[in-house]
């Protein structure tokens, strides 16, 4: 009896203590969690403290780290090589684990860490080659000797840090995941200049596109998507004279066409949905996008340049920037960085200032492939059997086991997804066809940025921008001799115009892309007469620009609306940049909305119907959190775009591809009896009047299902629900139902997961003076008073004014605290 | 009294030298395998000086500048504020004090060997 009390007995304390070590599927291994002197509780507000002396081995002399109140770094070094390797320390005491998270999504080993539920994920990853093309350039960043340096001394700080930490001072997620830091590489920073050509330089809709040729007819598909869409204001002015001669065969004539644009953020109908494990979302989404802008100094109170920018990212905590100014012989720059990246990738020195938007010219393309036999050793190119190539994939599996993928690429790139496969949740991925992406070239992005963070001219910027390959961006310039620019930079694939459209033949050669637009040829523009340059992603410039380079890019609004009020400004001053940056003018709905009000006149049945006329008719299309009448817009646009697109799509096309908002736009102001808004569903004829009609009950009936009878429920901010998830979307740690003003197509393009993730003022001149903010905090530590003490100011349009410094020893009101950072004797 | 103090202050030792949560329950089950005299003396022991060791550690960190933290790993828990990770703390502790002190009584009082010592 007492021996079976005795064994019971162990077995149970055995069984908590395997309970309490272990982690359970996403539940945390609790003993270890909990223990207050090795768990969370160590995660507290000793993250925040400011170390004074630190001893880093590796560094040849005095490193001084200067903080600020907002705990930004100010890094003072020696030389290069000290400098890298200091922001490699300080990047990894602030973000260690999402530097490390997100080199391991991008390289498709997540399972690794959450386990078999991630399997899907990484194997996309493998497939789509993220890892092989950060291999790629890897070995182009190691060629220069700049970049090689800077590379390793940045791994080497970060490891410095890795192996200072012990089990206590591990950041909280690796507590909750149960996994320990790795040493860091350079790969990996490679890795993450490729998550961003992801997110960036991957959006395509090749596949829905040849399915809606195949079934609508190529002429129809490009009215809907025209090269050349109405409304739309190009980056590169309309008269920009380009010095050189188009290219001699392959890129077609330029009558005016016409392009989609990018969906925008899906309609806000609907309960919110949940939350996934995982964020898919880290590497992609639809609220791509992002303002740039520059004023030139006739135009400025000061007379020198203003330059503003803000980036359209993913909301996440840790936020995707960190702030860091970086000061060396030769340098001295201030800006954003990524964690995992040396250098400030956005951002000024004392003589210029550069920032970004996305270009969205096509760069990836897919080619249908014909393989000999069910081997897929061979596949048809030219008449003749070329081999294929194959790359091993293996992926370890947190409690599983390892899943083995076998990659085969033709000379295009891999094959993603078979047909035997089911769809990738992230991507739409012709089965069978083979990847050609320009992203996969051995590129050296960080060579560009090292230089651009030590221009001092424009025609630095060029030079430095030369070797800025993909993701390709619009790129704005302002230097402090006066001079304002924006290039559509990148390196592009040389095409016949509409080539890559539509899935291609990859047994054809001359499917293949045919060399590369020469650098000095990329759309550019210096000093326009207008006195500004601006881009939000829209189409890079107009038919007299002699390449084509892609066509699906930004909706007109945001553009339309930066250049509607830099045409007026005069007397620009920073404080005016900063309110622009809040601009929530809708210019869609005041395009629109009389004429659908009009239409709608009289037609309201019951009160919520009554309720959502008067919010509208009253509605002066600004959209801010707190009113009702942008939550009654987006649902009635949505709705409208609905029932005219939705029933176009014929034969085997699945979703019928949406044409951008400017069609529909145009449709509605100067052809309301147009074909497409005849119900193809129904024996009647109806023109716009009848859709906006169905459209309107309908939107209002989906309101009223979703949020109740019209009230406070409804308020823009509240339906938007902006929400800052945790990158691994571990409850508790991001922030929820924030009520933020503005939308995915205004100025202020604040979606529900979506935003800018860095806004920034400029003004050049004898002293620079800059603003910004991010919706984040400097420290990725979720104990950190800083995790998340920048949004509050983010969300309400209010920048910090930024601490520029010019060397360590200068006073300055809001300073923190300093660290000495030496090497090992 | 003095076995859960005695308990306590030796798990405190351990864990502040080394990083292992896991000496709470080494230090109950040898208490129970050594000391006690019965398995409810045990269990006891174990569930107090392991609950306490944490409880007090918990609050104190809590105070020194936890609450940040522990909010947001209440929230983790659908807890709703950040104290009520200072028992949750205490409680899964104190379970695991509880059940290593039985087992080790258990083991003892199967292999027929009187407690060394005698409890207070």
């Amino acid at each position: 009896m007492k021996t079976v009390r005795a064994v019971v007995s162990l077995l149970l304390a055995g069984l908590v203590f395997w309970a309490l070590d272990n982690r359970h599927g996403t539940f945390p291994a609790l003993g270890r969690l909990l223990d207050p002197f090795t768990g969370f509780w160590q995660n507290g507000s000793r993250v925040d403290r400011i170390p004074r002396k630190l001893v880093i081995p590796g560094l040849r002399d005095e490193v001084r780290v200067v903080w600020d109140d907002r705990r930004v770094p100010h890094i003072f070094a020696g030389s290069d090589h000290d400098l890298y390797l200091a922001q490699g320390w300080v990047a990894a005491s602030l973000r260690l684990w999402q530097m490390e998270f997100q080199a391991l999504y991008t390289a498709g080993r997540i399972s690794e860490v959450v386990g078999p539920l991630a399997v899907p994920q990484d194997i996309f990853n493998r497939r789509f080659g993220l890892a092989w093309a950060a291999e790629n350039s890897l070995r182009t960043m190691r060629e220069d000797p700049r970049t090689r340096e800077a590379l390793e001394a940045f791994t080497a700080g970060v490891n410095a840090y890795i192996r200072c930490l012990g089990r206590r001072r591990l950041p909280v997620e690796y507590k909750i995941l149960d996994h320990r830091p790795e040493p860091w590489t350079d790969l990996k920073c490679a890795l993450l200049l490729k998550a961003m050509s992801y997110t960036l330089a991957s959006g395509n809709r090749d596949a829905a596109m040849t399915a809606a040729r195949d079934a609508l007819g190529e002429a129809t598909v490009d009215r809907l998507f025209p090269f050349f869409p109405p409304l739309v204001e190009p980056v590169i002015p309309p008269g920009t004279a380009f010095e050189f001669e188009g290219p001699a065969s392959p890129a077609g004539g330029s009558e005016a066409g016409g392009t989609g644009g990018t969906d925008g953020e899906p309609p806000a109908s609907g309960l919110p949905k949940p939350p996934d494990l995982l964020s898919s979302g880290f590497l992609r989404g639809p609220g791509v996008g992002s303002n740039n802008w520059a004023v030139a100094g006739k135009r400025t109170r000061g007379g020198f340049p203003i330059l503003c920018n803000d980036m359209h990212l993913e909301l996440a905590l840790p936020a995707i920037w960190y702030e860091v100014q970086l000061a060396a012989p030769g340098v001295n720059v201030r800006g954003v960085a990524f964690p995992s990246v040396p250098q400030v990738v956005a951002g000024y020195n004392e003589n210029v200032a550069w920032g970004f938007t996305n270009g969205g010219s096509d760069v990836l393309d897919w080619y249908t492939v014909t393989f000999k036999d069910d081997t897929r050793a061979e596949y048809l190119y030219g008449g003749q059997w070329r081999k294929t190539t194959a790359r091993e994939e293996r992926i370890a599996v947190r409690g599983g086991r390892t899943v083995v993928d076998r990659v085969v690429h033709t000379h295009h790139g891999p094959v993603v997804r078979w047909a035997d496969e089911p769809p990738f949740p992230d991507m739409d991925v012709p089965a069978g066809a083979a990847l050609r992406w320009a992203a996969h070239d051995p590129s050296n992005e960080i060579a560009s940025i090292y230089a651009l963070n030590r221009a001092r001219s424009y025609e630095d910027c060029v030079e430095a921008l030369g070797m800025w390959d993909c993701p390709g961006q619009n790129i704005v310039f302002a230097g402090r001799d006066g001079t304002i620019a924006i290039r559509h930079n990148g390196k592009f694939p040389l095409r016949r115009k509409g080539q890559g459209r539509y899935v291609l033949d990859g047994s054809d050669p001359a499917d293949d892309w045919q060399g590369w637009v020469p650098y000095e040829h990329v759309p550019a523009v210096k000093d326009p007469d207008r006195g500004f340059v601006s881009s939000a992603n829209q189409l890079y410039a107009g038919p007299e620009y002699p390449y084509y380079l892609g066509w699906d890019y930004a909706p007109f609004e945001r553009g339309a609306r930066i250049n509607e009020i830099l045409a007026k400004a005069r007397d620009v001053t920073p404080e005016d940049m900063v309110r622009m940056h809040t601009d929530v003018l809708d210019i869609r709905a005041r395009a629109v909305l009389p004429r659908l009000l009009e239409l709608l006149e009289g037609k309201a049945a019951g009160g919520a119907e009554e309720k959502c006329f008067e919010e509208l008719q009253a509605w002066n299309f600004e959209a801010r959190a707190a009113s009702m009448a942008p939550t009654v817009f987006r649902e009635l646009w949505a709705e409208l775009d609905r029932a005219t697109w939705s029933d176009e799509k014929k034969g085997d096309m699945g979703r019928m591809p949406r044409p951008a908002s400017e069609i529909l736009v145009d449709l509605v102001l100067n052809d309301p009896g147009s074909e497409f808004f005849d119900d193809r569903s129904t024996p009647e004829r109806e023109a716009l009047a009848e859709i906006a009609e169905r459209a309107w009950r309908t939107a209002v009936g989906n309101l009223e299902k979703s949020w109740g009878p019209p009230g406070p429920s409804w308020k823009w901010g509240k339906v938007k629900g902006t929400r800052l998830g945790h990158l691994a979307r571990i409850p508790g740690f991001g922030l929820e139902g924030l009520e933020v003003d503005g939308a995915g197509h205004v100025i202020n393009a604040v979606e529900r997961a979506w935003a800018p993730s860095w806004r920034m003022v400029v003004a050049l001149g004898p002293e620079v003076r800059a603003w910004g903010s991010y919706p984040g905090g400097q420290s990725g530590h979720p104990g950190s008073r800083f995790y998340d003490s920048f949004v509050d100011g983010w969300a309400a349009g209010r920048p910090a004014e930024i601490v520029f410094l010019k060397s360590a020893d200068e006073p300055h009101p809001a300073l923190a605290g300093r660290t000495v950072m030496r090497g090992a004797r | 009294m003095i076995a859960v103090a005695v308990c306590l202050l030796v798990m405190l030792a351990l864990q502040v030298l080394t990083p292992f949560w896991w000496w709470i329950m080494i230090v109950a089950f040898a208490h129970g395998a050594a000391v006690a005299k019965s398995g409810r003396n045990a269990f006891r022991t174990g569930f107090g000086a392991a609950g306490l060791l944490w409880l007090g550690a918990g609050l104190y960190f809590l105070l020194a500048g936890g609450r940040p933290i522990a909010g947001r790993m209440a929230g983790m828990f659908g807890l709703g504020s950040p104290w009520l990770m200072v028992p949750v703390t205490a409680l899964v502790a104190g379970l695991a004090g509880a059940v290593a002190g039985y087992a080790g009584y258990a083991v003892r009082d199967a292999l027929g060997k009187r407690g060394s010592g005698r409890e207070p």
